[in-house]
């Protein structure tokens, strides 16, 4: 394998690690070496070339390319078999609706979410049940440090360089998710978003933290809706009344419910759509009512269309609680779906 | 025994860009000023196209405003830079 990146010989495992966060190369934690062999280790997996261009980012017009982005993959502990979703990713965030360069400069301070659907999720251990929000298995833990370690050190994404993001979240460390397809009957993120079952995908949505809800005092799927509906609307009055991409996510107990209830995906989507909204004039009852002018009765809704809601099936099993993760910048990023293993910006083959 | 190890940064070369000469006088200049289109870029340009004009007898002042606050300007606000002596533009939060 003909690796093109430039090399350093060091003497020591810790003169790596102070060599590394020495250039401002990490995210503050100890990386893994990314040794010649490693990151040749994950082209192979993926069958790329080390200068295969992955895509290019379109305001700065930065190449992304292969190898680049197996070395960042490796440090933040990548197997192999974690690249795929990895460079699947980018190809994804590279997309112009995605707005890289904003969702990852913005003072808003968003972080890449990243869900995961699909055969992939099994060959790579993700989970989706306990603490799926927090550190719940190596797969996506890794995964999404891989995304942030890349956008640090290809794209100059820190904080205080691209990066003016007045808070950010802890997101912005890993923000990876898995969908439980197999504790639901319901269709996958991927299927809603129109890809078979047995393909394997990788969304990606520039998100704010979740926004966790509680109700366990109810059984009825709209009051349990009301909840997630209630929160959204708090994020329009607090954050941002613009509507775009929102992304549920539905622990096992709700889902239950839900679904024992014959509810589907679809139609929670449509009671969200129709839950989630505000009027102009109830900024003035959390200290904006300096721009609510003569728009006050103006309705918003959260999302642009029932479509526009992405449902995860994720979450341990017990407790009646579920979150909301909101858009950085309404429809103006766009959530972006790809298959793992197809270049979406090829061009289709010649005809004969 | 050493470790050998890869650089993760892009390795690119900024593409040195030569800036435009500077100008010795605002007088008579034409100013376009570049607006990301926030809540706080109204009043900020207002009081900045008075400046221009009283106090450095500016003699025309072009306010454009993108349409999205999180991307680059769209290729008509760039086509029109050409014809500005002077181009302002900067956040508004």
């Amino acid at each position: 394998m003909n690796l093109l990146s430039k090399h350093y010989d060091l003497d020591s495992s810790s003169d790596v690690q102070e060599f590394y966060h020495s250039r401002g190369w990490t995210d503050g934690f100890p990386i893994v070496p990314p040794t010649p062999a490693a990151v040749a280790a994950c082209l192979d997996w993926v069958n790329l070339a080390a200068k295969e261009v992955i895509g290019i980012e379109p305001v700065r017009e930065r190449p992304i390319t292969a190898e680049k982005l197996a070395i960042n993959a490796v440090m933040a502990g990548c197997l192999p078999n974690h690249f795929p979703v990895v460079v699947t990713a980018w190809m994804a965030m590279l997309q112009q609706e995605f707005l890289l360069h904003g969702a990852t400069a913005s003072t808003g301070g968003c972080a890449v979410l990243v869900i995961l659907n699909g055969p992939i999720r099994k060959e790579i251990d993700a989970r989706s049940d306990f603490n799926v929000l927090g550190n719940s298995d190596r797969a996506t833990s890794v995964i999404g440090r891989a995304i942030r370690l890349g956008l640090i050190n290809i794209l100059e994404v820190s904080p205080g360089a691209i990066d003016r993001s007045t808070l950010g979240h802890p997101g912005k460390i890993s923000y990876c998710i898995a969908e439980d397809e197999e504790g639901t009957r319901w269709q996958s993120v991927a299927q809603t978003r129109g890809f078979p079952s047995d393909v394997s995908t990788v969304t990606v949505f520039a998100a704010g933290a979740p926004r966790q809800i509680m109700n366990e005092w109810t059984t009825q799927p709209e009051e349990i809706l009301e909840t997630y509906a209630a929160e959204m609307r708090a994020n329009m009055r607090n954050y941002s009344i613009w509507s775009g991409n929102y992304v549920l996510v539905i622990p096992k107990q709700h889902r239950d419910l839900l679904q024992n209830a014959g509810w589907t995906k679809s139609d929670i989507a449509e009671t969200i759509f129709r839950q989630a909204r505000i009027k102009r004039g109830e900024w003035s009852s959390v200290g904006k009512g300096a721009v609510v002018r003569d728009k006050g009765d103006t309705e918003y809704t959260a999302l642009p269309s029932p479509e526009h809601l992405l449902i995860v099936a994720a979450g341990g099993p017990a407790g009646g609680f579920g979150a909301i993760i909101p858009p950085w910048l309404g429809t103006k990023s766009q959530a972006v779906t790809a298959a793992i293993g197809v270049c979406i910006d090829c061009e289709p083959p010649s005809s004969p | 025994m050493t470790i050998r190890v890869l650089d993760p940064t892009s390795e690119a070369t900024p593409q040195a860009l030569k800036p435009a000469p500077r100008l010795r006088s605002l007088k008579g200049k034409t100013v376009g000023l570049i607006s990301n289109g926030k809540e706080g870029t109204a009043g900020f340009f207002a009081h900045l196209d008075r400046l221009l004009r009283e106090r450095y007898q500016v003699a025309n002042v072009i306010l454009r405003t993108k349409a999205n606050y999180s991307a680059p300007a769209e290729e008509s606000i760039i086509d029109e830079v050409r014809n500005w002596d002077l181009a302002v533009t900067g956040l508004g939060d």
